[in-house]
């Protein structure tokens, strides 16, 4: 179940290997709910990963995923392929969370979700809870909320490039596409991002 | 702050970049619970096919389905329609022309219309016997009024 969000390990399935999203756009268009529902497989991992994190909230993050779906259905029609279906779905999803935080006004308590118990295996937690690591003292859940705390106090343009890159593996050129920004634009935005990051983060480690 | 290239990446590699990438890195394990998944599927698709039901295609989303390229590439959209107007014009000229030439109320006729003789007959009138229209009462005398008789002789009843 690990790493069932990131993209690095969710490939998507390319010719050969099921059929592709052009095709299952065009079934789609053409009235083909299984079509649809066959997208709605293979992307919903990746949209609940994307609202879930620039909202902090697993209800919120829900919510937001079948308004993306559902919106992207009925927006299925003008869709004409101009970029990927990828990179439309993720600017739908990008669009209608950056709108749902404003309607909320941003106060919103944190729900996460839980951590794996794989997590113990892996060698980045043992390093940063080895002797000597800054957070050897912090439980992980203290981390997670103070993460994803410092997550939230982003703006949402540089929490929408930090999310879609440092979390999801996007390419800074798919990113550039979803925001529509210049790759340069986005680099710069991820680069002011982390430093913020950082400064919230050393503050707590202190 | 950036390095002295200027490059954002560059700097990105200093520990304290390190250790947050491994904080990101740690919420590849986040993961939300598997039931609550599913039915967030299933809702989705429910709400999909209500979506679907309900939906009524316009004539726009028809034409977008199955002729994408006359939205994507409107320069082409409107040639197809100036030569789908221009082909109705034509036709429209042509009808109009059939339709002069092969109704009987419009035939073009070169000379008189001529009409067929049995057409104006009745059938009920009696035929007289043919006389001449003008008798003078004293053909053979001299002194000659002129008077002429002028009227119809018909037979008794």
């Amino acid at each position: 179940m690990a790493g069932s969000l990131n993209p690095k390990t969710e490939e998507i399935p390319k010719e050969g290997n099921g059929p592709t999203d052009e095709e299952l756009v065009l079934k789609s268009q053409q009235g083909d709910m299984c079509a649809f529902d066959e997208l709605v497989e293979r992307y919903h991992g990746k949209i609940y990963g994307l609202t879930y994190n620039m909202t902090s909230n697993r209800e919120d993050a829900e919510d937001l995923t079948q308004e993306v779906f559902v919106k992207a259905f009925e927006a299925l029609p003008r869709f004409r392929s101009k970029s990927s279906f990828y990179t439309w779905l993720y600017r739908i999803a990008v669009n209608k969370t950056i709108n749902y935080r404003k309607k909320r006004n941003r106060k919103r308590a944190l729900s996460l979700d839980q951590f794996d118990q794989e997590i113990k295996a892996d060698e980045t937690y043992h390093d940063l809870t080895a002797k000597g690591s800054p957070l050897r003292n912090i439980s992980l859940s203290e981390l997670q909320e103070k993460l994803n705390e410092a997550l939230q106090h982003l703006s949402e343009k540089h929490r929408t490039v930090v999310v879609m890159h440092d979390m999801q593996g996007v390419p800074h050129d798919e990113i550039a596409k979803v925001v529509k920004a210049s790759v340069g634009t986005v680099r710069s935005r991820l680069f002011y991002a982390r430093r913020q990051m950082q400064a919230e983060l050393t503050e707590f480690m202190k | 702050m950036m390095d002295r290239n200027n490059n954002p990446e560059t700097a990105a590699e200093d520990p304290a970049d390190a250790l947050l990438r491994q904080l990101f890195h740690l919420k590849v394990y986040e993961n939300p619970d598997a039931a609550r998944m599913i039915r967030n599927k299933q809702n989705i698709m429910r709400r999909v096919r209500e979506a679907s039901s309900r939906k009524h295609w316009s004539l726009a989303d028809l034409l977008e389905v199955n002729i994408p390229w006359f939205f994507t590439e409107p320069k082409y959209g409107i040639a197809a329609l100036f030569v789908v107007f221009a082909g109705l014009q034509y036709l429209g000229i042509n009808s109009r022309n059939a339709s002069q030439s092969h109704t009987g109320i419009y035939t073009v006729a070169d000379g008189m219309v001529a009409f067929e003789q049995h057409t104006a007959v009745s059938t009920n009138t009696i035929s007289y016997p043919k006389l001449p229209d003008n008798l003078s009462l004293f053909p053979d005398q001299q002194g000659d009024s002129g008077v002429k008789f002028v009227g119809r002789i018909e037979p008794k009843k």
